[in-house]
């Protein structure tokens, strides 16, 4: 039981460490909260200011469609610009002097009264931010069009439902949860399986390498403890901050929401009813294997290194090799299947969404914790043998 | 009591190292650090491993403390086999570097406790030995502060506090004055030689002459990884042909 007197020491070691603690417990907590607020604060206001933004439009051959100049020109926080001559349009929409162009063609009147189609040019930018001014235009030209098409229709005695044939009713099965698993379930695990790892990262650079620099490993070393005793004393701490961090992350994105006022009611209702603690705790039985995975491989790197700086470079890159399996599973499309749930990280993505979503299928789920169980043993048992390899343990 | 009996340790060297050591490892992946070596160290004696930087000094005392498995040939420490025995020598040892190897957020309380821990010692018998050795090292000043915040010379009591904790019977000291000032070098001195007052069996390595002069009581030459000479430190003496330890070394190792 000597890895219990071992894991003991590092839970005290790396609990006086501010960089860990911070790294572990503030950044998760606070940061997540911090971002989806600010990200949500800022989307909120700019769609308010692009609905508030006061556009302003150049009206081309106002005397062939004067109604419809009028409607334009009636309109609130809409500027009609009649004078701008048709050369320049398009060169005063690029230099964003305007923001859109309507040009009427001289047989506009003719084609509506021939039961034709008119002709009406629209220029504008598409890099508009929300594209608010095409929208705009396009609400009063389809009353118009509506207006229009009734008339003629009266005219010809005709009813509305002459052209339109079907009447075409979606009904949506899927649950509010269901559609909430499948959109936003990826990006859930996407973030705590990134601080899962960073949770893991520094303790495993400080506990292996630390250890080589400090000349602290020959004293263990020389100890009665045994190799197993050492690395699995090391492997429990780094083990459970990797699990603290993922979780904290989860805990911060949650209380986040709740904190932020600008999130409507019913979205939170949805959230509250889809977290409840069973969520949490499925959720967290795939953090679990996959937080061991992680710690016996970065205890095993960390170990090989000669120094807490290699490490830092032998470690940094898997970040990215992390953050790719995990991005994969937030794309539409990847579900679980005989395959992806047996490929570690992108199968805890999978499996998550599943989760959340509320529709677990027991073959597939059995299969991911398969695959993570197995992949953290594989793992561990590597790290072991690397701590029982003289050419790794006293590489320098 | 140490005894180690043919003892050879090679290692195998990686196209990097082969390249790094030049034209003679070229055409071969072995480097054998330790040489059919054979010597005694006993009980209330400073044994002094004597020999250049690379001569095989630490290799050979890595693997009385078991961290590394000799290749052929044996080792036994306190009556136990190195190999097959392993955890029962490391319960017998105290093992010391050059390097203070403490951890910094730990006080030098904790510290001793944790090596106390490993060697299976109960609370009463741990508080005993530590007042005892906090006082004789003057240490119950600092004894609750980070080792990160103490002094070198602190640092290095502690270093000695946390090395016989346990009150080992075999000390293995692993060029422990290297890089340390006169002041500091001198606790170890005086360490080295209350062990060898309380009847520990001692082995010193190092490449100092003066040191060895000083301490020991028997040496022995090691280079490239043989023996040279294995004697009491008066026989050496006595069939001095050179003027100085210095010389009297490269002499005896054939580079004259």
């Amino acid at each position: 039981m000597k890895f219990l007197i071992i894991a003991k020491k590092e839970i005290l070691d790396i609990t006086r460490d501010k960089r860990t603690l911070l790294m572990m417990i503030a950044f998760p907590l606070l940061l997540m909260p911090v971002l989806i607020g600010t990200m949500m604060k800022i989307t909120t206001s700019q769609a308010e200011k692009a609905s508030e933004k006061e556009i302003k439009i150049a009206f081309i051959g106002q005397q062939y469609a004067p109604n419809l100049f009028n409607a334009f020109s009636n309109l609130d926080k809409l500027i009609v610009l009649d004078q701008i001559p048709m050369d320049s349009v398009e060169s005063y929409i690029q230099s964003e002097y305007i923001d859109a162009a309507i040009n009427i063609d001289s047989s506009y009147q003719l084609n509506i009264n021939n039961n034709s189609q008119a002709k009406i040019d629209i220029l504008y930018k598409g890099t508009d931010s929300f594209g608010t001014a095409k929208e705009r235009i396009e609400m009063v030209l389809d009353q118009f069009e509506r207006n229009i098409i009734e008339i003629r229709m009266n005219e010809l005695s005709l009813k509305p439902n002459i052209v339109k044939a079907y009447n075409i009713e979606f009904n949506d099965v899927a649950s509010n949860q269901e559609k909430f698993g499948k959109l936003a379930g990826g990006w859930l695990p996407y973030v705590f399986i990134l601080f899962g790892f960073m949770g893991a990262m520094y303790p495993a650079l400080d506990l292996g390498s630390g250890e080589k620099e400090r000349g602290t490993l020959e004293t263990i070393l020389s100890s009665p403890a045994s190799r197993l005793d050492i690395v699995l004393g090391k492997f429990v701490v780094i083990m459970s901050a990797a699990f603290l961090t993922a979780f904290l992350a989860l805990a911060g994105i949650l209380i986040g929401i709740q904190q932020i006022s600008v999130i409507p009611p019913a979205f939170l209702t949805l959230v509250n009813e889809i977290f409840t603690v069973k969520t949490i705790a499925l959720i967290m039985t795939l953090v679990l294997p996959v937080s061991a995975f992680f710690s016996a491989a970065l205890l095993g790197l960390s170990i090989y290194a000669k120094s807490f700086k290699e490490a830092q470079s032998i470690v940094a890159p898997l970040n990215i090799v992390i953050i790719f399996p995990a991005v994969i599973g937030t794309l539409p499309g990847i579900e679980l299947n005989m395959i992806t749930s047996l490929i570690p990280i992108l199968n805890v993505s999978l499996a998550s969404k599943d989760i959340i979503a509320g529709i677990m299928n027991p073959i597939y789920m059995t299969e991911v914790y398969l695959s993570l169980f197995g992949f953290a043993a594989l793992s561990l048992y590597w790290c072991v043998r690397s701590f029982n390899k003289e050419s790794t343990i006293f590489r320098n | 009591m140490i005894e180690v009996k043919n003892l050879i340790k090679d290692f195998t060297l990686n196209k990097k190292q082969r390249k790094e050591m030049g034209d003679k490892y070229k055409n071969t992946k072995i480097l054998r650090a330790v040489d059919d070596v054979s010597f005694k160290c006993q009980p209330g004696r400073i044994y002094g491993l004597l020999g250049p930087n690379g001569a095989g000094k630490t290799t050979t005392l890595r693997m009385i403390a078991t961290m590394l498995k000799p290749t052929s040939g044996s080792i036994t420490v306190a009556g136990y086999d190195s190999v097959s025995k392993g955890q029962k020598v490391r319960s017998q040892i105290g093992f010391m570097t050059g390097q203070t190897a403490l951890y910094d957020r730990l006080t030098p309380t904790e510290m001793a406790k944790y090596i106390a821990d490993l060697h299976g010692m109960d609370n009463k018998k741990f508080n005993e030995r530590k007042e005892h050795l906090f006082n004789i090292l003057d240490m119950n000043s600092f004894a609750d502060r980070r080792i990160g915040r103490l002094s070198t010379g602190m640092k290095q009591k502690t270093s000695i506090a946390r090395t016989i904790i346990h009150d080992p019977q075999v000390m293995v000291f692993d060029e422990p004055t290297s890089g340390l000032d006169v002041m500091t070098s001198r606790a170890i001195v005086d360490l080295i030689r209350s062990c060898k007052e309380e009847g520990k069996t001692v082995i010193f390595s190092t490449h100092r002459m003066g040191e060895v002069n000083q301490l020991c009581d028997d040496i022995a030459i090691i280079y490239k990884g043989k023996l040279f000479y294995n004697s009491s430190l008066d026989q050496f003496k006595s069939e001095m042909t050179k003027s100085t330890f210095e010389e009297e070394f490269i002499y005896r190792v054939g580079e004259e």
